[in-house]
């Protein structure tokens, strides 16, 4: 990892002309097998990182597709996305508990569910890949979810802009102030426990089952899932936004280091050199985005990564309904 | 009559061997060795040849064999989705039909059938196993993007031939080029026959910091997991400290 930055630090100015091929700012991938050029994927890092700072999602939806459409094969750009964003996270989780925002103890039960939801996934999606129905599945899901999740956050964190002048509105958003016969149920369930930093009070069934969702999810999207995650903290456990980026990127270090060496042993397609350039230029953004995070009031976080949700979306309606210009697509298959 | 047969029979078995036994052509890389590097952004493996009089080239460069996988999109309503992916097997990754006129023009079909010297006659295996038309429609669609990406072309200004004797032409390789062995065969021409032929080869292999990452990566795959993991998070923690200190 580090050898790969160095070595693009030491060779990465220096321009040479092979031939007829211009290899300025070029980096040779050695596990994907093929050339990018390292300012583009410092970009990537950079773009992404000021996410996971700003709003707490590792940018696994959006990084995968970035560094395919550059021509990295598929799997490569779904096994290095996850080892960015262990790295990214490993990073932002350090600044975010400076800032004190992680909740440790929310963190872990969130993480055990994710695990456990995690390994009921993987198993959920060999049976789909079985059927032959697996990319229409995920794609399915992700407009649905994704569209759903965006527009509710859009609209609630678009209002608690407008009505930012109400002082004492509560810092968790709206929900807070319906109690329901679900939540009369939710506080009888066993194991309750207080989560002293996030400042709630629940059942600890109710973290652990949320994070088994989120777990299958992530499993079938192949993303750290983030972006379900944070909502889901924010709305459903009504933890306050800023312990929820902190916490989201803690839980997230823990899920993505376990999806990078599980995608590095099965398919041999973690590249050190791709993933280090990656985190090289993700350091740069999430340090930007943490500390503006930290300066901007919590309904705008929200609004963030709700335009951040619904462009998601949008972006796979697209690819549902616009007509591809090649219906054909060849990928090389990694050994 | 039957003995003078036979005897003509094998003369014409063996005369084509014994025309390129004289080296009518020869012809070789500059390098056998084409080496990927860090800074590797592909490469032009300059060939060199020398030819005994005038005549048309056809030089064939042939790459590793690649295993790819083609998916394709299906109409579902007002819906793209996904419609079927299948495996293509023993086809050359790469294949470049160097000329010094379009080959249709210098060589019978029959001929250039005999030398394989079609872009789309190339050999493949389709998995799984389909019906002749469908196994058809992949097989088309895989040209068409490799004609598409350059990995197969034909090119009748690629051959420069200096007074009739001396050869030039330069094989340009991408930035992603599969590692493993080329082949380059050089065909003479004189009026619809081929006259003259050579074989030769160069490789492209992996050197350096490149080769021990691709072997650790692939020999010891979870240790490098686990390894390049754990660095990650480390150089993610490590540059964030610093640069959060500052």
């Amino acid at each position: 990892m580090s050898v790969g930055a160095v070595k693009l630090i030491l060779f990465g100015r220096k321009a040479l002309s092979l031939g007829g091929y211009n290899s300025f700012m070029e980096l040779f991938l050695p596990i994907a097998h093929m050339d990018v050029n390292i300012v583009l994927i410092l970009m990537y890092g950079a773009l992404v990182g000021f996410l996971s700072g700003l709003v707490g999602v590792g940018g696994g939806f959006l990084i995968t597709p970035l560094l395919i459409f550059t021509g990295v094969p598929p799997i490569i750009a779904v096994s290095n996305g996850a080892t960015q964003m262990a790295g990214t996270a490993a990073g932002a989780s350090f600044i975010q508990w400076r800032y004190g925002n992680i909740d440790f103890r929310m963190a872990l039960v969130l993480l055990a569910g994710s695990w456990l939801g995690g390994g009921f996934g993987v198993y959920l999606a060999n049976m789909l890949v079985r059927g032959g129905q697996f990319g229409n599945v995920v794609t399915f899901l992700y407009v649905v979810l994704l569209g759903f999740i965006g527009i509710t956050m859009l609209i609630e964190s678009i209002r608690a802009v407008v009505r930012v002048d109400a002082p004492d509105a509560p810092v968790s958003g709206e929900t807070a102030a319906r109690p329901s016969r679900t939540q009369a149920l939710v506080d009888h369930l066993p194991f309750q426990a207080a989560f002293p930093i996030s400042g709630v009070r629940m059942s600890a069934l109710v973290p652990l089952m949320l994070g088994a969702g989120v777990g299958i999810l992530t499993s079938l999207m192949g993303v750290g899932g983030g972006f379900i995650m944070v909502p889901v903290m924010i709305y459903l456990l009504k933890m306050p936004t800023k312990i929820v980026v902190g916490t989201s990127l803690f839980q997230l270090l823990f899920t993505t280091a376990a999806v990078s060496i599980m995608q590095a042993g099965v398919n041999h397609s973690v590249d050190p050199f791709l993933a280090g350039t990656l985190i090289l230029g993700s350091i740069f953004g999430t340090n930007y985005g943490a500390r503006l995070g930290a300066r901007m009031p919590a309904e705008k976080l929200r609004l963030i990564l709700a335009l951040v949700v619904v462009g998601v979306a949008v972006k796979m309606v697209m690819i549902l309904v616009v007509p591809p210009s090649e219906v054909y697509e060849m990928a090389v298959k990694v050994r | 009559m039957k003995h003078s047969l036979r005897l003509m029979a094998l003369a014409g078995f063996v005369l084509p061997f014994l025309a390129w036994a004289d080296d009518a052509i020869v012809i070789e890389p500059a390098t056998k060795r084409v080496e990927i590097t860090t800074d590797f952004a592909g490469a032009d493996v300059k060939t060199y040849g020398v030819v005994d009089g005038p005549g048309d080239l056809i030089i064939k460069i042939t790459g590793p064999r690649q295993d790819v996988t083609l998916s394709r999109e299906i109409k579902w309503g007002p819906l793209w989705i996904g419609g079927g992916k299948v495996n293509v097997a023993g086809a050359p990754s790469l294949l470049y039909l160097y000329a010094t006129k379009p080959i249709a023009s210098i060589l019978p079909p029959a001929e250039q059938d005999k030398y394989q010297l079609r872009l789309e006659g190339v050999q493949m295996r389709i998995e799984p196993q389909l019906l002749e038309n469908a196994a058809d429609a992949w097989r088309q669609a895989f040209f068409r993007l490799k004609e598409k990406e350059g990995r197969y072309l034909e090119d009748d200004h690629a051959i420069k031939v200096i007074r009739h004797r001396l050869v030039v032409s330069d094989i340009m390789l991408p930035g992603d080029t599969q590692i493993g062995k080329y082949e380059i065969e050089t065909l003479l021409i004189k009026s619809g026959k081929v006259v003259g032929h050579d074989v030769s080869q160069f490789e492209v292999r992996q050197v350096g910091i490149e080769r021990w990452v691709w072997n650790a990566a692939h020999d010891n795959s979870w240790l490098f997991g686990i390894v390049c993991t754990l660095a990650a998070m480390v150089l993610g923690f490590t540059l964030n400290a610093v640069s959060h200190r500052r």
